[in-house]
Order: structure tokens, then C-alpha cells, then sequence
């Protein structure tokens, strides 16, 4: 599968590839820190009313929100303008996804710490908006239509789940710093000679030096001649329910977090007697955000996953360079948490006023 | 040598999304249109601000939810005054948007007063005043209105954006709305980083009013 012995270019290219797969993170990060001076003066916010084509996509995302109340009121006395609502919908959850939302960010961290397929990476993703959605669906119909709580009630609610998120968020990032550095740990200090000789056939004393916190047994392995390069696991331990249910944990920490576009929307709707209008283009707008979501986390593991296999020839480094991106990415996800939970990061504000 | 290629490839998309990613910023929920008062004691001193903001359609709408009224759709003063406290009880948090200086010192203000909510064409209007801590006679005052988040779109209105109330017949104002996007791609030069005056540039979307009393 690899060659034997590499070029410096291969590994030069095994570099790239993991920074490019950083680099989405990296930005993820960058532009939440961003969003907050450490001075306390007011934000430079540098990007709202920029020109070109950003100006214009943002300008877009602007417009697609602000037709939705017309398309509403629209829906009122001519049915067909929900499929203009719909489709308004759609285009924004695209759009709108492609702002600062952390939830992508620590999404495609725990993609890329976990060394998860991008199958499971577009899985996770549209479970995730689905999940936005529903929090979002089922707090305006309680708050709001049930109980005709005020705004301000709402408005604490949506703080007390904010809060709860980041925490979810902070204890899972948590989780994963402490099975990757495991991993990290041992990979440095895995003699490389050692590391090579097994692909002999010999040193499966060292066969799981480079896997993490799979939940199987020794015998589901397959000792074959390239078990002593960083392959990541076989898909059938992917696949394993304990895999499922720590990706669960992602989305339910992330998930759980609604939208504020999305509330807005909602109490609109109902308050103009056509609240079934506005859960239907919260699903759709949720559709829209995983299309984008996915997207990116196809693009950061499948970075991770080239790096993977063009890092596999360097003779045991290449397991250290991969250990290394995942113990990142995983301290990546608990510094999100961290920071939004004590305000170091500011994700999409919540609609009090 | 095909991996490279496939590889540069995706290193390309992923620079491309990551670009994408970091510049398709937070947009606005919230809109306002607004308009301000400066007011000024009889020594010619300014005191403080008194604005006008009304919202959106939807974020009325929203703010609206759950407040009970005598009759369906029309909503009194007292019926909103409530809501009206909530209002600049979370305003505070934000600095009430307003951010002052005198001949280029920061200014200050006291908790707001005079506050209410006004329900008309299906759009709610805060009007509020923000006394200054200490009255001002400076050469140059600058008032800036913004939310630094852009979570909410500030947006004066057409008409009468800017008033002076009892100044002193020498003074001037400048009112300058915040720049559109094609302005902004010409002057977000070097320029902008390396004027002291600039340097945050977050100012540069701000609505800014400026009076000059000499």
C-alpha cells in the first residue's frame, strides 16, 4: 500500500494534508476567539459589511432571514407561499451554517480525534441539525404555545440549555483528551525500530499501541502484514454500538443547542396562527445546515485520512504525526467547551432583549 | 504523480472552505430602526441621549409573546411596561449600544430613565434616555451606536435620523452612516492598519455622530 521507504516529499505532503485538515478546525476556533477582544472594548467585528463575493453571500443570508417574515405573513392568505418559505428556508440553513456556529467546529474535531469514516461524519452531521431542529420545535411549542410564556421566560430557557451545552461540550472534549493522550502518550514513547519490525509479523506486543478507545476485543483484529503502520480501525469496529453511541454523545452535546434564528421563527409563525409553517422551515432550514455541515466534515477527515496514509511509510513517525493530530483535535473540543462555558468564546448570541 | 494532485486538490478545498467558513460572519436577527436626540441643558451642556428604536416585524412579534392585554392586538403603554424594564435591564449588558466620547475621552452613562414601549403598525418602539454621569461642555463629542456583534442591524432613519434638542446655535453636527460594502473593500487598505485612529476598525460600521461646538 505504501512504500517502503518514502520520500521527503511523501512526508512533505503528509504534513499538508494534516494541516489542511487542521486548518478547518484551526479556523473554526479562530473565529469564535476572534469574536472577543481581550480588552473589553467593543468587538472589532471586520467582516458584517464586507464587499465582493463575501459581502454579497453575506448580504444574501442577510435577506433570505428577513423574507422569511414576509413569506409568513405571505403564507397567510395564499398557501403556495410556504414553498417560498421552505425554500428560503433551505438556502439559509446552507448559508447560514457556514458562519460561526462552533457546533461544525467541534463536530468535525471529534471527526478527526476519532478517526471516524466520513460516513458516519455526514451521519453525525444531519443528526445533529435534526436535533437543533426538534430542541427548537419542542421549546417554542412548550414555552410558547403551551404555556404563552413570556419572551423573557423563553429567553431563559434558551440560556439555561446554552449553558448546559457548553458543559456537555467541555466534559466530552474532556473524555476524548483523556483517551487520545493515552494514545499520544504511548506513541511517543513506542521504540520506532519496534514499531517497524511488526510489520514482520512479530511485535504484536505493540499491535495496539495506535488504537484508542475502541471497546473490543484483541481477537477482532486482523493481524495482516500492514498491522504495524498507523491504520486507522477497521470498519467493522467503526461500526461497533460503542462507536455509535460516543458519536450520540457529540451530537446531543452540540444538538441540544437551539438555533436563535430558528426560535424567532417559530414564535413568529405561531403568533400569525400558521405554526406548522414554521416547523416545517425549521426542519427544512436544519436540512440546509447539514448539507454544509457535512461538508465540511467530509473535507476534515478525508485531509486527516490522506494524511494518514501518506504519513503510514515514515516507519512508526507517521503514527506520532496521527496520535498528535487526534490528541489535538481532542484538546480542541474541551477548549471550545471551556471557552464558551466561561465566556471566552462567543458563539451566536441568544434573542434577549 | 497522482496522490499529490489528489492531495493538493483537497488541500485547495479545504483552504477554500476555511476561507468561506471565516468570512461568511454572523448576520444580523434583529433589526432596528432608530433615531436620537441629543440633549442639552440651558448652559449648553449635553446631558444625555434620547433614542428611539423600533423593531423588527419579527423581533416585535417575538418580544411580544406571552404578554397578556385587554384587548386582542392592541397593547397599551402600561400593559408594556414590563416589558419595557426587561428591555433596558438587558440593554445595560450591551452598554446600550452607545458608545460616547468627548475630544476623544470615554464617556460614561447613568442607568437609563424615561423608558417606554410603544405598539404601532405591528412594530414595537423603545424609547429610552441615557443620562451622561457628568454633563459635558466639550469642544467634541463623537457617539457611536452599534451592537459590535452584529447580531442586531442598526439602521437610522431616513428621515430625521439626528436631532439636537436645546444646543447652542454654534454647534455643528455631522451624522455618518456606516459604510456599505463596496466603500469598505476600498478602505480596508493598509491605511486602516496603520492609522492609530483606525486601528479598531470595528468602529467603521458604527453610526456615527458628531457635533462640534467651538
Amino acid at each position: 500500500m505504501t512504500p517502503k521507504s518514502p520520500s521527503r516529499f511523501m512526508s512533505g505532503l503528509a504534513i499538508c494534508a494534516t494541516a489542511a485538515g487542521v486548518i478547518l478546525i484551526f479556523d473554526g476556533t479562530m473565529h469564535v476567539l476572534l469574536a472577543q477582544t481581550p480588552f473589553g472594548g467593543p468587538r472589532p467585528t471586520a467582516e458584517p459589511q464586507v464587499g465582493g463575493i463575501v459581502g454579497w453571500l453575506l448580504a444574501r443570508q442577510s435577506e433570505f432571514y428577513r423574507e422569511m417574515s414576509s413569506a409568513i405573513r405571505a403564507a397567510k392568505s395564499d398557501g403556495s407561499a410556504v414553498w417560498t418559505l421552505l425554500a428560503i428556508s433551505f438556502a439559509y440553513g446552507i448559508f447560514h451554517a457556514a458562519g460561526p456556529g462552533h457546533g461544525k467546529a467541534v463536530i468535525s474535531s471529534y471527526l478527526v480525534a476519532n478517526q471516524e469514516t466520513a460516513r458516519r461524519g455526514i451521519v453525525l452531521s444531519f443528526a445533529s441539525a435534526l436535533m437543533q431542529s426538534l430542541v427548537a420545535v419542542v421549546m417554542v411549542a412548550i414555552c410558547a404555545w403551551l404555556l404563552n410564556a413570556s419572551a423573557k421566560t423563553m429567553c431563559g430557557a434558551e440560556k439555561a440549555i446554552e449553558i448546559v451545552s457548553y458543559a456537555l461540550i467541555a466534559a466530552f472534549g474532556a473524555r476524548l483528551v483523556w483517551t487520545k493522550g493515552g494514545g499520544f502518550m504511548r506513541a511517543l514513547q513506542a521504540p520506532r525500530p519496534a514499531l517497524a519490525m511488526a510489520s514482520a509479523g512479530h511485535g504484536h506486543g505493540h499491535d495496539h499501541h495506535h488504537h484508542h478507545d475502541h471497546d473490543h476485543g484483541p481477537d477482532q483484529h486482523v493481524h495482516d502484514e500492514h498491522c504495524g503502520h498507523s491504520h486507522g480501525p477497521e470498519p467493522s469496529e467503526l461500526a461497533g454500538p460503542s462507536g455509535w453511541r460516543r458519536g450520540f454523545g457529540a451530537i446531543f452535546a452540540v444538538g441540544i443547542r437551539p438555533c436563535s434564528g430558528a426560535i424567532l421563527v417559530l414564535v413568529f409563525a405561531l403568533a400569525q396562527g400558521l405554526f406548522w409553517a414554521g416547523i416545517a422551515a425549521t426542519f427544512v432550514m436544519g436540512l440546509g445546515t447539514a448539507i454544509t455541515v457535512a461538508t465540511i466534515a467530509v473535507v476534515a477527515v478525508s485531509a486527516k485520512d490522506l494524511a494518514r496514509r501518506l504519513s503510514a511509510g515514515t516507519e512508526g513517525g507517521g503514527t506520532l504525526v496521527m496520535r498528535g493530530v487526534e490528541f489535538g483535535a481532542a484538546g480542541l473540543v474541551l477548549l471550545f467547551g471551556v471557552g464558551l462555558l466561561f465566556g471566552y468564546l462567543a458563539a451566536e448570541r441568544v434573542t434577549c432583549l | 504523480m497522482n496522490v499529490a494532485r489528489r492531495l493538493l486538490g483537497l488541500v485547495w478545498l479545504a483552504g477554500a472552505l476555511a476561507l468561506g467558513t471565516g468570512t461568511a460572519q454572523a448576520h444580523p436577527h434583529v433589526w432596528i430602526t432608530a433615531t436620537s436626540e441629543l440633549i442639552y441643558a440651558p448652559d449648553g451642556a449635553i446631558t444625555g441621549v434620547r433614542h428611539a428604536w423600533t423593531f423588527d416585524d419579527m423581533f416585535s412579534t417575538y418580544t411580544l409573546q406571552g404578554i397578556e392585554t385587554k384587548t386582542k392586538g392592541v397593547y397599551s403603554r402600561e400593559e408594556l411596561s414590563s416589558l419595557a424594564q426587561t428591555n433596558v435591564e438587558s440593554l445595560k449588558e450591551f452598554k446600550f449600544f452607545t458608545f460616547a466620547k468627548a475630544d476623544g475621552k470615554k464617556e460614561k452613562f447613568e442607568e437609563p430613565v424615561d423608558y417606554f414601549l410603544e405598539y404601532k403598525d405591528a412594530a414595537l418602539t423603545l424609547h429610552f434616555t441615557l443620562p451622561l454621569k457628568t454633563p459635558l461642555k466639550s469642544k467634541e463629542l463623537a457617539l457611536e451606536v452599534f451592537d459590535p456583534e452584529f447580531f442586531i442591524d442598526f439602521k437610522f432613519a431616513d428621515k430625521d435620523p439626528v436631532r439636537l434638542v436645546g444646543a447652542p446655535a454654534a454647534c455643528q453636527m455631522k451624522f455618518q452612516r456606516p459604510n456599505d460594502g463596496s466603500a469598505n473593500a476600498q478602505k480596508l487598505g493598509e491605511q486602516t492598519f496603520l492609522s492609530g485612529e483606525n486601528s479598531n476598525f470595528g468602529m467603521m460600521f458604527a453610526n456615527k455622530i458628531t457635533v462640534e461646538c467651538p
